[in-house]
């Protein structure tokens, strides 16, 4: 080892002090629209993104059957001009536009059911998404009907998520892409769509270096509305601060992820910041199944500590008020919530419900990821927790870890308390049943027992969630509803924060907007 | 160098003759070290807020009811960096303590035993060092999980190395003189010989490196808090203060308090220990 010098000490002392970070020089008030974020892609192929990157990138260059308007709960057409289904909710028929490639080549039917197969097959993330699917077939050129195993009365809204964007299946093929039941081993197109698109969107992939910049130009042989930009830029600037400092010097245009605070403190006249509600929420799960906790987190257990937390001093703390509170997994806004009410702080409530099922000196471990998602910072959300907890005679250590650990460790069951957060992928309540809901097989149903589904499965919620599927309109409403309140009184999810979302924009850009299902419509945006 | 010993701290007449040799920065780093051991030993007594409880609303500026503002839960961010050095201080004694007692030891065995002692404590050395230091603590930290201790244990392991070399080289001089060649012919077994007539001369480098080291160390395990590898929350420490306060930076007093502790403790040992050096050391002023 080197010896430390006083210049080196300060030097580092500095950089410990400080956490400024230059972000690249670029152009401003030209033909490119410049993207700050920090971009968590793990993939640019639409059956094998899964991330909030993705969703915008995917929206701006493929495009899906319907796509969800701009009050974010209507489902409009898109590549499909009209679609029918039978009573069943089983068989739904789409008729497509006359819409082209990139390339030219007219967008059909094959292209529409390669893709959809291709999802299915290759397993990947986003394939839980088309899993009920029987079969997809081509009626003629402009028109394919798919079939489910099963009434699916949300199906619609699923192939509005951006990963179900139509691939141009002639180019793919050409480049190892596969749909066949094989593909999720033989396919080895994975390289190529870092490098290429083959969508019919508004926008073109143009280049992407991972942890860098994400570059998108214009699909100039667009069918449609021509983009308004020759040329997207999404640069990697990993923290809310620097993404302010670069908007208000203007070396980009948009920034994706401030938080409320930060965004209180940006003076530049030519920034504008809007805060809207997101359906985006941070929670923290029990998981009775963890190590020596069976007997110890019981549901009655659970039900009280859920009632010894200070919600609204939550949302105070992690993100300045700005956001709301969420009762069921479930976020507010989406089919079913309407007349949910989330749980009130009742202290003393806790303290003899607590004392009654005979839970003293408590002491429980809470590992969760040490990020800082959405504008709230996990660090400070467990530590209010600790204080609320301590309140009721109960000990919270706190664990933070990394990502990959924190995996490990919940697979193991180390600890029965995390906290995580989720975001929607489309409009539609049932991937939250399908996430949180406490039935057999299930994922959180699988963390929170950690393999012994018994201990956590509720039986009233299959039966609930078959007929919720089964149903539409203010049926299925009604089902999602008492399936809200059956995870409610799980309580192994609670909600904690739904924080608000800031669109954060330089005053000459005009048309930003949050999607519920494509994050930011790329193509709506335009330089005044 | 035979004055040496007659000089060391320790004797009071030594000491004294040492503060007088000080020079003035070397006695500013003196007195901000006092300060911070002062304030590690009668914290509890100040008349501070409690450094884990809410006193306030969330991220008020610097304020005469708190003098560095409140953080993201609304505690005293004063409180707090004070309350800091309870958790810094003990543990930099601690790991500059253990990597000088490992590190001397086995350096002092490798120099006078030489051969394949020294072959195999050197070349663990040689492999330790090829790490950057904070690599390698974030290596051992990740692995042993996060926490105060395993952070303690990852300095050491990443520490003791200088020491070894130090006291390595040391010996090697010492033990070519003539008074402990004659203190082997005089029949004194090679542990007393280390021991009695080797080692009381070597302790000079390792002092003043140790005293340069602890504020490096300070650091460090600031520099693993602040990367989520140190101590957990709430616990007021340096490092994850800073980490708080990094993602909020227009509150700007949040990594304020303990930035500054941080650079007092850095300051204040290499002033500390240029004057030991300078003192101590003839060869190099």
């Amino acid at each position: 080892m080197k010896h430390f010098t006083l210049k080196r000490g300060l030097a580092a002392a500095f950089l410990a002090s400080s956490a400024l970070m230059a972000p690249p020089a670029l152009a401003q008030g030209s033909d490119t629209l410049v993207i700050a974020r920090s971009m968590d892609v793990n993939s640019l192929d639409p059956a094998r993104a899964f991330c909030d990157t993705c969703q915008f990138y995917l929206t701006a260059v493929y495009e899906t059957l319907v796509t969800l308007g701009a009050d974010n709960k209507t489902l409009v057409p898109n590549l499909a001009t009209s679609w029918e289904m039978n009573d069943d909710l089983t068989e739904f028929t789409f008729h497509l536009k006359d819409a082209t490639f990139a390339d030219g080549s007219p967008v059909e039917a094959k292209d529409v059911v390669w893709s959809m197969e291709r999802l299915k097959n290759l397993k990947g993330s986003p394939s839980f998404l088309v899993d009920d699917l029987v079969s997809a077939e081509e009626v003629d050129p402009k028109t394919v009907k798919f079939t489910l195993g099963a009434s699916n009365s949300e199906f619609l809204n699923k192939i509005s998520a951006a990963y179900t964007g139509v691939i141009n299946s002639d180019v793919a093929k050409e480049h190892g892409a596969l749909d066949g039941v094989d593909a999720a081993e033989k396919d080895s197109s994975e390289p190529w769509f870092l490098e290429n698109s083959a969508g019919s969107g508004p926008f073109m992939l143009k280049s992407y270096s991972p942890e860098a910049e994400l570059r998108m130009a214009r699909n100039d042989a667009y069918y449609g509305d021509k983009a308004a930009f020759s040329e997207v830029v999404v640069t990697q600037i990993q923290d809310a601060v620097s993404q302010a400092q670069a908007l208000e010097t203007g070396q980009v245009d948009i920034a994706m992820q401030i938080d409320p605070d930060t965004a209180a403190s940006i003076r530049s006249p030519d920034v504008k910041t809007e805060i809207v509600p997101s359906f985006n929420f941070v929670y923290m799960g029990f998981i009775p199944g963890a190590k020596g906790m069976k007997d110890v987190l019981t549901p009655e257990v659970r039900r009280a500590l859920a009632l010894a937390i200070d919600y609204e001093g939550m949302l105070d703390f992690t993100v300045g008020g700005n956001g709301a509170q969420q009762a069921a997994p479930i976020p507010n806004g989406f089919p079913g919530t309407e007349n949910l009410v989330p749980r009130t702080y009742d202290l003393e409530k806790a303290k003899a419900m607590l004392a009654d099922a005979g839970a003293t000196d408590l002491k429980l471990v809470a590992g969760y990821p040490n990020d800082n998602v959405y504008g709230v910072d996990f660090n400070i959300m467990m530590q209010k927790v600790q204080q609320d907890f301590a309140k009721a005679g109960v000990e919270l250590e706190l664990k933070p870890l990394t990502w990959a650990v924190w995996r490990d460790e919940l697979g193991a069951g180390e600890w029965p308390v995390t906290a995580v957060y989720y975001a929607p992928d489309y409009y539609g309540s049932a991937q939250y049943v399908q996430y949180f809901g406490m039935i057999d097989g299930y994922p959180w149903a699988k963390r929170a027992s950690v393999g012994d589904f018994p201990l956590v499965v509720n039986p009233a919620e299959g039966p609930l969630y078959e007929q919720a599927l089964r149903s539409s309109g203010a049926d299925a409403d009604a089902a999602y509803a008492k399936l809200g309140q059956q995870m409610m009184d799980d309580a192994i999810i609670l909600p904690l924060v739904s924080p608000n979302l800031v669109l954060a924009y330089r005053d000459d850009i005009e048309g930003v907007r949050y999607s519920a299902c494509c994050n930011l419509p790329l193509a709506e945006i335009s330089r005044k | 160098m035979a004055d040496t010993t007659a000089s060391l701290p320790g004797q009071t007449s030594g000491a004294m003759r040492l503060v007088r040799k000080l020079p003035p920065t070397a006695m500013i780093g003196a007195l901000i070290l006092l300060f911070w051991i002062f304030t590690v030993l009668t914290i509890q007594f100040w008349p501070l807020a409690n450094p884990l409880d809410m006193v306030g609303r969330r991220l008020q500026p610097p304020s005469a009811a708190h003098w560095l503002g409140t953080d993201a839960l609304g505690r005293d961010v004063f409180s707090r960096t004070m309350h800091g050095a309870v958790w810094s201080i003990p543990i930099a004694f601690l790991v500059v303590a253990c990597a000088v007692a490992v590190g001397s030891v086995l350096g002092a065995l490798s120099g006078f035993f030489g051969g394949w002692t020294d072959g195999i404590i050197m070349r663990l050395v040689d492999v330790t060092v090829a790490f950057p230091p904070i690599l390698l603590a974030m290596a051992v930290a990740a692995m042993l999980g996060p926490g105060l201790t395993n952070a303690s244990v990852a300095m050491v392991i990443v520490w003791w190395p200088i020491y070894a070399r130090l006291m390595r080289a040391q010996v090697l001089e010492v033990k070519e003189r003539e008074h402990v060649e004659a203190a082997i012919a005089g029949g004194a077994g090679p542990l007393r010989v280390l021991r009695v007539h080797v080692l009381p001369l070597c302790w000079t480098p390792t002092l003043i490196n140790a005293t340069m080291d602890f504020g490096q160390v300070v650091l460090l395990a600031a520099s693993l808090s602040f990367i989520g590898l140190g101590a957990k929350p709430p616990s007021p420490e340096w490092g994850s203060m800073i980490s708080e306060g990094a993602t909020r930076f227009y509150s700007w007093w949040i990594a304020f308090g303990p930035g500054m502790a941080i650079l007092t403790v850095v300051l204040a040992t290499s002033f500390l220990g240029d004057g030991l050096r300078d003192v101590f050391d003839r060869r190099s002023s």
